[in-house]
């Protein structure tokens, strides 16, 4: 009981504080000195919280491609001829192919992307983006759903641990702002699991309008009655329910419609790109969230797959796009505090493509970490496995050299300052791959 | 803000593992210091029932059982009948619980589960009127605008679940449309026939019947890609999925190995004319398979079309395993009652699943039981149950169905025959309960809109005084068991100010925005 008190004492005094910095009005910014809002673009937050970010800890933008995508469409060994006999279809052309249309981009003598990672060399070239190979998880189902779950949990078949490791990295650390009402949100319309189990965290599939509909004379009373039904009602929902009260007046001081992406950056105009755009706008309007989770599917391409010209290269264009853009407007774009981006999918596809024109379930796969403080600008692998069939696993898959939770905790520990790695990967002993600087 | 303007382009979240939880009770001791170690860094976690303290998850306990239901069960016997009510409908309502106590909790229960017998042909009308669609066969649907077919099934869809009499097999349609989820856009008007043959044909059947059914529907092998599928040219997306999701359970003992088997036992089950189930031998493997132990000998490909019946003892072989048993069992408890089911009414319903070849009737009878409803914790709706419960018991006159079944279930995060994966919509607290703000917006549309879905609210004012309301709201929306705090907040809100239409359809708005109605 002694939690749930506490809880609402906290919630009462972030809410007073917010009502009472909205009273001291627009024109000033808090902690000091006098600002014109002229001075602020009009997006920004009406009311600026207290202390502006003074840690040095990153904010996290996790991104998961649901459905498996198959990372050697994207990133590819170019002179391995067993990549070319594998995908008689939907392999990507080298990059010097007379194909010229479709052929892909060298990095290095060894490693090509196909042409929807366009967007994000500018990130690759300043040293920003970080791309990895042969990475995955140990454990070696095929299942999506119990691969998703395996590293959303950040331990693979341990029925003991059902909360998301983003999550549990969340209630080991002490929040970024004391006074925030949101530490997290995932851009769904469900909690992803790698949330679940996170203090102050929200899906908000529209951070744009988040609010309480119905008669505005009796909005203020309806709200604290809600808020007394719910309180000491069981969790998730009591949680639920008195984060969401909390965080109303923070989103509408947003204004997200009017957000202006810095360095004329476009997101597409898509789910992915409408909800990286928000992430932007959450990140630079300075609220305290430090970790936001988005979703894209569309990657379990059984069938058809065309990276070339159809299926795999819209959702490629739609990501790369997205990041790229991402990159531009808020790592590059003169934001002052730090941000990491991770991308992972819950396993790659088979190294050579099936009767169908696609490929099915496989192991090993690419996964991309972006931000300044990433040691990016190569291909990094803890020794490439090979595509000899003899070197495949069930002699089918990229094996998976390494453990995707050496990459992840290295960040936990270095950009989101959290030492307790193992609480956030349970019965894991990470080594450090040098994928931060 | 109008939930049309809502974006929910986003992808999906995987559902949970049926089978984990039975899994590995060894891995659970054996990490079981680990984990309270890990627990006790979490500050704030709420106190756990000692039974469970054991072997904890880590940070987040399993939730609190919401007690709250305020029973004014006229003898002992009749909560449990209100509990069975609220399990096996689409949202109580005061006629449900009068039908219920006049036949007593068996032959309710019976009457619910032998729902042919159930006279419903108001609603079996109007949605042949109305919704023709529903009853063409591929030839006359492919022709169609898509849009108009897809607009029939989601709205007839919607309208059996609020008003048919035949609730509890409603509800049942709606848990084997997830079990063999399919997504509308890839597949279109052949989900017509999907949902006809597959799924409301056998949903209060036999479980092996509706497996059979599922493999030979021209829906299922397109979704899941097994219409591509030729020997040496394989797809293995349906093999995966028929073990994994329809019958084995991800645990349920398969291996990769014999994805693959099964995967060529079912190369050549595909489709022709537009959506007619065809073996088309030339796409078959003639080979030799084994499938989890058991052998396919090699045949000769002059055996033809009668090479279909390798894939038919296939799907006997899964719907006969124990496995398969266990994990439909464990679903439909889930479903029905618990979260977190309890063993021995899991194995109660598998030995049923096995004694009955898969009654699915008989399996519910085993869960459904006073005893079991007594000891299980309410459970969270899910989006389209709680739409669907606020137009069971607050009745509006409905007259555009379309804004509820499509604007808002996409609001709330739950468009029908909108899921991606073949999991089908999450059955889990966690992944619901965050949105719960969109679910307070939507009560006070129900509550308060002057348009197409306009509750009467006279129907609450039959004793004009806060009192008498929140007695109508108790009866209407909660069976009679409207939790007394609620009663005090409700009967508070409505002494506030003067008793005007406008502060009863928000106390209204409120009781279905309370976390009492989230619960059934």
């Amino acid at each position: 009981m002694t939690d749930k008190l506490q809880h609402d004492c906290d919630a009462c005094n972030e809410y007073n504080e917010l009502s009472r910095r909205q009273f001291v009005g627009d024109g000033f910014l808090l902690g000091g000195g006098i600002v014109a809002t002229a001075l602020f673009p009009e997006w920004l937050p009406k009311v600026v919280l207290a202390q502006s970010q003074v840690s040095s800890r990153d904010i996290l933008v996790s991104v998961f491609l649901r459905g498996g995508s198959d990372g050697l469409s994207m990133v590819f060994p170019f002179n391995d001829p067993l990549y070319y006999s594998g995908r008689a279809t939907i392999a990507i052309p080298r990059p010097d192919s007379s194909n010229t249309a479709q052929r892909g981009i060298a990095l290095d003598n060894t490693w090509a992307v196909s042409r929807p990672l366009s967007p994000v060399l500018p990130a690759f070239q300043a040293g920003e983006l970080l791309i990895l190979h042969a990475t995955g998880s140990v454990d070696p189902s095929r299942s999506h759903f119990d691969a998703q779950k395996y590293i959303e949990v950040g331990k693979p078949r341990d029925p003991n641990v059902a909360t998301g490791w983003l999550a549990r990295h969340l209630a080991t650390s002490t929040p970024m702002r004391s006074t925030a009402p949101l530490r997290a949100l995932g851009l769904s319309d469900g909690l992803a699991r790698i949330l679940v189990g996170a203090p102050k965290t929200l899906p908000i599939s529209d951070p744009a309008n988040f609010g309480l509909q119905g008669s505005a004379a009796t909005r203020s009373e309806r709200t604290n009655w809600i808020r007394n039904n719910y309180t000491g009602v069981p969790e998730p929902v009591q949680a639920s329910a008195l984060d969401a009260l909390n965080t109303i007046t923070l989103l509408q001081n947003l204004n997200i419609a009017a957000y202006r992406p810095a360095n004329g950056a476009v997101y597409p105009n898509n789910g992915f790109g409408r909800a990286m755009r928000s992430c932007a706008a959450l990140i630079k309007g300075d609220i305290g969230v430090e970790a936001l989770h988005v979703d894209i599917g569309g990657w379990d391409t059984h069938a058809n797959q065309d990276p070339l010209a159809g299926s795999m290269f819209n959702t490629m264009n739609s990501l790369f796009g997205s990041l790229g853009a991402f990159w531009a407007d808020v790592i590059n774009g003169g934001y002052s505090g730090g941000v990491t981006v991770v991308v992972i999918s819950e396993f790659g596809r088979n190294v050579r493509e099936n009767g169908t024109r696609g490929t099915d379930h496989g192991r090993g796969n690419v996964m991309f970490c972006m931000g300044k403080g990433i040691a990016g600008g190569r291909v990094m692998v803890n020794t490439w496995p090979g595509l000899a069939i003899e070197n495949l696993e069930n002699r089918a898959d990229l094996r998976v050299t390494l453990d995707h939770r050496d990459v992840l905790a290295e960040i936990v520990q270095k950009r989101l300052g959290n030492t307790q790695t193992n609480v956030v990967f349970p019965d894991y002993t990470p080594t450090i791959r040098g994928v931060t600087k | 803000m109008s939930p049309t303007d809502t974006d929910t382009v986003m992808d999906r979240e995987p559902r949970e593992e049926e089978t984990a939880q039975a899994d590995s009770q060894e891995s659970k001791r054996k990490s079981r210091r680990d984990v309270l170690k890990i627990g006790a860094v979490l500050a704030g976690a709420t106190l756990l029932p000692a039974r469970k303290a054991r072997a904890q998850r880590i940070v987040r306990p399993r939730p609190k059982i919401f007690s709250g239901f305020n029973s004014s069960a006229p003898n002992p016997g009749a909560e449990a009948i209100t509990r069975l009510v609220r399990r096996v409908t689409h949202g109580i309502t005061d006629d449900d619980v009068q039908r219920a106590r006049q036949l007593g909790f068996t032959r309710y229960l019976e009457e619910q589960l032998n729902y042919t017998k159930i006279n419903d042909s108001a609603v079996e009308s109007y949605v042949s009127t109305t919704f023709p669609m529903l009853a063409y066969d591929h030839t006359q649907l492919y022709n169609l605008d898509q849009r108009m077919v897809f607009d029939q099934l989601t709205r007839g869809t919607f309208y059996r679940a609020a008003y048919s009499k035949r609730q509890l097999y409603e509800r049942m349609v709606e848990f084997w449309s997830d079990h063999f989820n399919i997504l509308w856009d890839k597949i279109q008007y052949l989900q017509i026939p999907d949902q006809r043959e597959v799924i409301r044909k056998h949903a209060l059947g036999k479980f092996p019947d509706m497996l059979r059914a599922s493999a030979h529907s021209p829906a299922m092998l397109a979704y899941l890609d097994n219409t591509l599928s030729r020997v040496n040219r394989v797809n293995q997306n349906y093999a995966r999925e028929i073990c994994e999701l329809h019958t084995l359970g991800v645990d349920g003992g398969y291996t990769q190995q014999d994805v693959e088997e099964a995967t060529r036992i079912l190369t050549g089950w595909t489709l022709r004319n537009r959506g007619e189930f065809y073996f088309d031998p030339n796409g078959h493997d003639f080979g030799a398979k084994t499938f989890m132990g058991r052998a396919f000998p090699a045949q000769p490909p002059s055996v033809g079309v009668a090479a279909i019946a390798e894939g038919e003892q296939l799907l006997t072989f899964l719907v006969t395993h124990p496995s398969t048993a266990k994990y439909i069992a464990t679903k439909m408890t889930r479903w029905m009652l618990s979260y977190d089911p309890p063993a021995a009414v899991v194995d109660a319903a598998a030995a049923e699943y096995t004694r009955t070849g898969g009654d699915i009737k008989a399996m519910l009878r085993k869960i459904l039981t006073p005893a079991n409803l007594m000891a299980a914790p309410a459970k969270f709706k899910r989006p389209n149950h709680l739409i669907v419960s606020t137009v069971r018991s607050l009745k509006p006159n409905l007259t555009n169905q379309a804004r509820l079944a499509f604007n808002y279930a996409l609001y709330l995060g739950m468009p029908y025959f909108q899921w991606d994966d073949p999991d089908g919509y999450p059955d889990r607290v966690d992944f619901w309960a965050g949105t719960i703000l969109l679910r307070w917006n939507y009560a006070n549309y129900i509550a308060t809109n002057n348009s197409d879905a306009r509750v009467d609210v006279a129907r609450f004012r039959t004793v004009d005084t806060p009192d008498g309301i929140c007695t109508a709201i108790s009866t209407q929306l909660f069976g009679g068991e409207m939790p007394a705090t609620l009663r005090q907040q409700l009967t508070a809100y409505l002494s506030a100010a003067a008793l005007t239409e406008a502060r009863v359809r928000d106390a209204l708005a409120l009781a279905v925005s309370s976390s009492a109605f989230m619960y059934y």
